[in-house]
């Protein structure tokens, strides 16, 4: 029974890897919480790379199951806009291309193992309010009337839409600059070396790339995203870009490997690449995982992000719940560990594909020319230092593009 | 908008990706169960979720007022 008469301590809106997350971490400290997703399935329809690195997960101590991984990967190679290659192969580019469906509905069915409550195919209509404070939630499940659940604590965790959040102040609506549009197939047959394969270029993927992501028996997700600002329907003269469905199909037509392959699974999305929104938490309720745009600016991940971000808002509300203070102050906690770290990274990730956004062609050449993988595990981590200078050494009119990088 | 707009999006090619409610400012689209609906009187025509859409499913016809205005094959696309 949840404290002080509300009718659970904390709802979350949405049952992917953030609430679950948050949702799993408040049951097991003995915390009454209720996950509300407006889909039918957790977990579906997948809407995503499947892609996740190794060393986020290790270090929050999760152990994936067999189940939820569809194949394991070593590293990547990274493909510049003339062919030339970088294979990137180290212990920290392990990770796996999962099963979402498996993997989302893991997530949600150890939070029920903990002790919460998931609803699926009841969508979040308002916040509910008792004095001009957040008090619960209005909910309806389809076609029959809407009902109030009330908690002192909401939490956000609705990815891309957040219409929640939008209501209750949060700036979530994205602009085409700040968005990826993407296209997916899982296609087969592939035959790879459990490598991720990202191939760049402003003709094969403006403002974006493709990726071939492995998956177990000889498939594989291949994708693009592109900047959403340079999608045009119509080519006009002189701008670049088409839409990225029709960009991805003229990669595969052109690739040997993948033109005579089938197609399983057919999809697209649109993924946030932008700036984290400029607040998390408000009083009594909190934002977490892709519906705070978390989610990595270069290569578009947002699963880590959200998980971690699950992890940092669950300890918060865990303490708030106990002391019953929800105000914004108290769950600023949360938001001021987040923006240290992986704050400060992602930070330096949206500079990274400003500057990159930049380059023509040519520039990328170089590039890829000049760099290693050494000097691609340095840039990833924010340490752009040592590269910037190799590749300003062979082409030193970047310097005006790549200064950002370094001041 | 003010009802002389009307969305129609192609439900058959539409992926659910939930773009266009994304980047739409003023709430006219929205994912409800398992299709997007539209709410063509807050929208005004600035054609950010056309522009987002990755499926190319989006139409927006203008100084139509009313369903029975539009074409036929664009009324199956409501």
């Amino acid at each position: 029974m949840a404290k002080n008469g509300y009718d659970y301590d904390a709802i979350v809106i949405g049952a992917g890897p953030a609430g679950s997350t948050v949702a799993r971490l408040l049951a097991q400290n003995g915390k009454d919480v209720l996950v509300i997703d407006k889909r039918k399935d957790v977990g579906s329809p997948v809407r995503c790379g499947e892609g996740l690195g190794e060393r986020e997960v290790v270090a929050m101590g999760l152990e994936l199951p067999k189940e939820v991984i569809s194949t394991p990967i070593l590293g990547a190679k990274v493909v510049g806009p003339n062919g030339k290659e970088i294979v990137w192969k180290s212990k920290d580019t392990h990770g796996w291309v999962l099963e979402r469906k498996m993997f989302d509905k893991w997530l949600a069915e150890l939070a029920v193992h903990e002790g919460a409550e998931v609803k699926v195919y009841t969508r979040a209509v308002d916040l509910v309010k008792k004095d001009g404070k957040i008090d619960g939630v209005r909910m309806e499940k389809y076609g029959k009337d809407a009902y109030d659940v009330s908690a002192p604590l909401v939490i956000s965790a609705e990815g891309m839409e957040a219409h929640i959040a939008r209501k209750a102040g949060f700036k979530t609506v994205h602009n085409l600059y700040d968005v990826d549009t993407c296209y997916q197939y899982e296609m087969q047959e592939y035959e790879h070396e459990n490598l991720i394969e990202l191939y760049f270029g402003n003709e094969i993927a403006p403002r974006g790339y493709v990726w071939i992501f492995p998956k177990k028996d000889k498939k594989a997700n291949v994708g693009i995203g592109i900047g959403a600002n340079l999608a045009k329907w119509k080519k006009n003269s002189g701008i670049m870009g088409a839409g990225p469905k029709i960009l991805l199909d003229d990669f595969i037509a052109n690739n040997p490997k993948l033109k005579d392959a089938s197609t399983l699974v057919d999809f697209g999305g649109v993924i946030s690449v932008g700036a984290p929104l400029d607040k998390f938490v408000d009083d009594n309720i909190m934002v977490v995982g892709t519906a705070a745009k978390q989610v990595d600016p270069i290569h578009g991940g947002g699963i880590a992000l959200a998980l971690e971000a699950g992890v940092m808002a669950a300890k918060v509300a865990n303490e708030a719940i106990e002391k019953g203070d929800f105000s914004k102050q108290k769950l600023y906690e949360y938001e001021k560990m987040w923006r240290a770290d992986p704050g400060k990274k992602v930070e330096k990730r949206l500079l990274l594909r400003k500057v990159l956004e930049n380059m023509s062609d040519d520039d990328f050449k170089h590039i890829f020319n000049t760099i290693t993988y050494p000097d691609l595990d340095l840039v990833m981590q924010g340490k752009f230092a040592g590269p910037v200078a190799k590749v300003l050494g062979g082409r030193p009119q970047l310097v005006g593009v790549l200064r950002a990088l370094i001041s | 908008m003010q009802g002389d707009l009307m969305i129609t999006i192609d439900h058959a090619g539409c992926v659910i990706c939930v773009g266009c409610a994304s980047v739409c400012p003023f709430g006219a689209v929205e994912l409800i169960g398992t299709r997007i609906k539209t709410y063509p009187e807050k929208c005004t025509d600035c054609g950010l979720c056309i522009k987002a859409c990755p499926a190319n499913v989006i139409t927006l016809h203008k100084g139509v007022k009313d369903v029975k205005d539009l074409p036929a094959e664009a009324r199956k696309k409501l």
